[in-house]
């Protein structure tokens, strides 16, 4: 807490009271803070290795017993052959193999490529999702009766499975003429507006109340205390929700492509793989794989998004 | 409950019967009863009690943050909601209640920005007030990179900003250390005798009380009453030295007294 450091002495913010030590705190810090992020992404890529180094290791187990948990005579939870398990090696070299036998595109290169039709439906289905779930907390916020009525509904719009809704959704936008891309996006949408709207309630309520009563002495109007306070209350609530919603609305841009019928994406890609999943295993588990790995960029766009606004915002 | 301009104008804010009951699911609580109080222009009077007297709701009834349930409030002439839309109103609470996403300099500005005031002309005002809390070199710093006492020089510095008739202050110092509660203690009377404002305080400390005021308002808890009203004849200016007079503690003696006779039968109810 601020309150708990001695003052500053008057001045002391213009000149630094003594001169600062030879070797610059500045410096250090920073190389401190790079050598953090060394850390950290080091220990990511440990993670990863772990789980792959698992998954080999339960494999190799259960070759050697024959599928059994080891001295009885359980079957082990998960078949290990090569059709149910394949090696890591095999998924890498599935990645690098051909897309198709008539193709010289690698098949890495076409799930990257499908995957970012995905990335962009569901950067799409963000961005209106953010807007709507902005717009429905502000309603909520300045209405409150309207706020407790439609909550209970918000919630079961989440609730409904979504792959009964989607092909609604695809059939209702693609009868209305517009391209498949636009159906997937507002699915993609649908979900990612929810964690937005909640946390963008919470953040719109979690204001100060001395600011408000401050407000009110001054006699600002509802407007003003909503632009002024509130909604720079909110901000941190609402980069929360977003990147909650930037998951769910890759999940929703997959799930959409699923119920599309467009050739396109990587949701596509995946139904095409577990078609094919008796001839090609690996290919699944590769398609699975690129989408992961590309949501994880996704999110972390946003996380940095945050970072810079938030950032920005205090210094 | 029209307020008619009939107050003189030597007196800043006049209170005739207020009452205010709030119903709570244990049932109504009397926080206020029947509470007479005139409060001359320029004037630093002190609220002072045990909590549950009632002395922060008084200052929301002055301020029209709170609707008295009986009675009248006027406020330079004007009833209290009128004088809250008019702006004439600054006030500071316990928590300096600074914006962290705002700038020392901006944060003083706010009132200013929300009554509408040009940004040259907001500006220079909040330079001003920066000056009058000697707080210039801070003015582009965030609220959290200063310490507690300065973070309410700056909420004190917001109150002002609108150069409002009457100051409602709500136990500005309640949080601070003694040395830094004695050292703004000695600000805000020489920012009070700079400007001229009329003040009420709420504190629940004695000698801040004396050390301040030109009269301390005793109240009882229960329902809320002023119990009485001590006028401190100590002349001004008032320093270090002050406190150390026989008067002084004579002064803060008197008050203390009439303190314990309102808490004495309370207590011998239980």
């Amino acid at each position: 807490m601020a309150a708990t450091r001695t003052a500053p002495r008057p001045g002391a913010a213009v000149a630094p009271p003594a001169a600062p030590p030879p070797t610059a705190r500045q410096p250090r810090r920073a190389r401190a803070q790079v050598g953090r992020s060394l850390r950290d992404l080091a220990t990511s890529v440990a993670l990863v290795a772990a789980a792959l180094l698992a998954w080999e290791g339960y494999k190799a187990l259960g070759r050697a017993t024959g599928d059994l948990v080891p001295f009885t005579s359980l079957p082990l939870p998960v078949a290990t052959d090569d059709a149910a398990m394949p090696h890591v090696w095999q998924v890498v070299a599935a990645l690098a193999g051909p897309a198709s036998a008539a193709s010289d595109q690698s098949l890495l290169a076409y799930y990257l490529q499908q995957t970012s039709v995905t990335l962009r439906e569901a950067a799409y289905g963000l961005a209106l999702g953010a807007a709507v779930g902005v717009g429905l907390a502000l309603l909520m916020r300045q209405i409150p009766w309207l706020g407790r009525a439609s909550m209970p509904w918000l919630v079961v719009s989440q609730t409904i499975p979504l792959v009964a809704l989607a092909p609604v959704v695809v059939v209702w936008i693609g009868g209305a003429g517009f391209p498949s891309w636009v159906a997937v996006t507002v699915i993609s949408a649908y979900l990612a507006f929810f964690p937005v709207t909640l946390n963008t309630a919470t953040g719109l309520l979690s204001a100060d109340p001395t600011h408000v009563e401050l407000m009110r002495s001054v006699a600002a109007s509802p407007l003003q205390t909503l632009l002024l306070v509130r909604v720079p209350a909110a901000v941190p609530s609402f980069f929360t929700g977003l990147r909650l919603a930037a998951t769910a609305s890759v999940v929703g841009a997959v799930v959409g492509e699923l119920s599309a019928g467009a050739g396109l994406g990587i949701g596509r890609a995946i139904l095409t793989a577990a078609y094919y999943y008796s001839l090609a295993p690996a290919n699944l588990y590769a398609a699975v794989l690129v989408a992961s790995l590309a949501g994880v960029v996704f999110v972390q766009v946003i996380a940095l998004a945050e970072r810079l606004v938030l950032s920005t915002r205090e210094n | 409950m029209t307020g008619q301009a009939t107050t003189a104008p030597s007196t800043a804010i006049r209170l005739a019967g207020v009452s205010k009951t709030f119903s709570t699911s244990s049932g109504d609580v009397v926080a206020l009863d029947d509470i007479d109080l005139d409060v001359p222009e320029g004037g630093f009077v002190s609220l002072l009690g045990p909590s549950g007297c009632g002395k922060s709701t008084l200052l929301r009834v002055i301020g029209d943050l709170v609707t008295p349930t009986a009675g009248t409030v006027e406020v330079a002439g004007t009833s209290a909601a009128e004088a809250r839309r008019t702006r004439q109103y600054g006030m500071a609470f316990q928590a300096p209640g600074l914006m962290d996403w705002r700038t020392v300099r901006r944060n003083i500005e706010l009132p200013l920005q929300v009554q509408g005031v040009g940004r040259a002309e907001r500006r220079q005002r909040a330079d001003e007030m920066l000056e009058l809390v000697k707080l210039t070199q801070f003015a582009d710093h965030r609220p959290r990179q200063l310490s507690g006492g300065m973070q309410q020089r700056v909420a004190i510095a917001r109150a002002l900003a609108m150069q409002p008739r009457v100051l409602l202050m709500d136990e500005p110092l309640g949080a601070l250390d003694e040395m830094n509660r004695e050292h703004l203690q000695r600000e805000l009377l020489r920012i009070w005798r700079a400007t001229g404002t009329t003040v009420v305080f709420v504190t629940h400390s004695i000698p801040e009380a004396v050390f301040l005021s030109t009269e301390v308002v005793v109240m009882s808890p229960r329902p809320g009453r002023i119990a009485s009203r001590i006028p401190v004849d100590l002349p001004y200016p008032r320093t270090d030295e002050t406190r150390l007079t026989d008067e002084f503690q004579a002064a803060e003696r008197h008050v203390r007294e009439r303190l314990h006779a309102v808490l004495e039968p309370s207590t011998a109810g239980l």
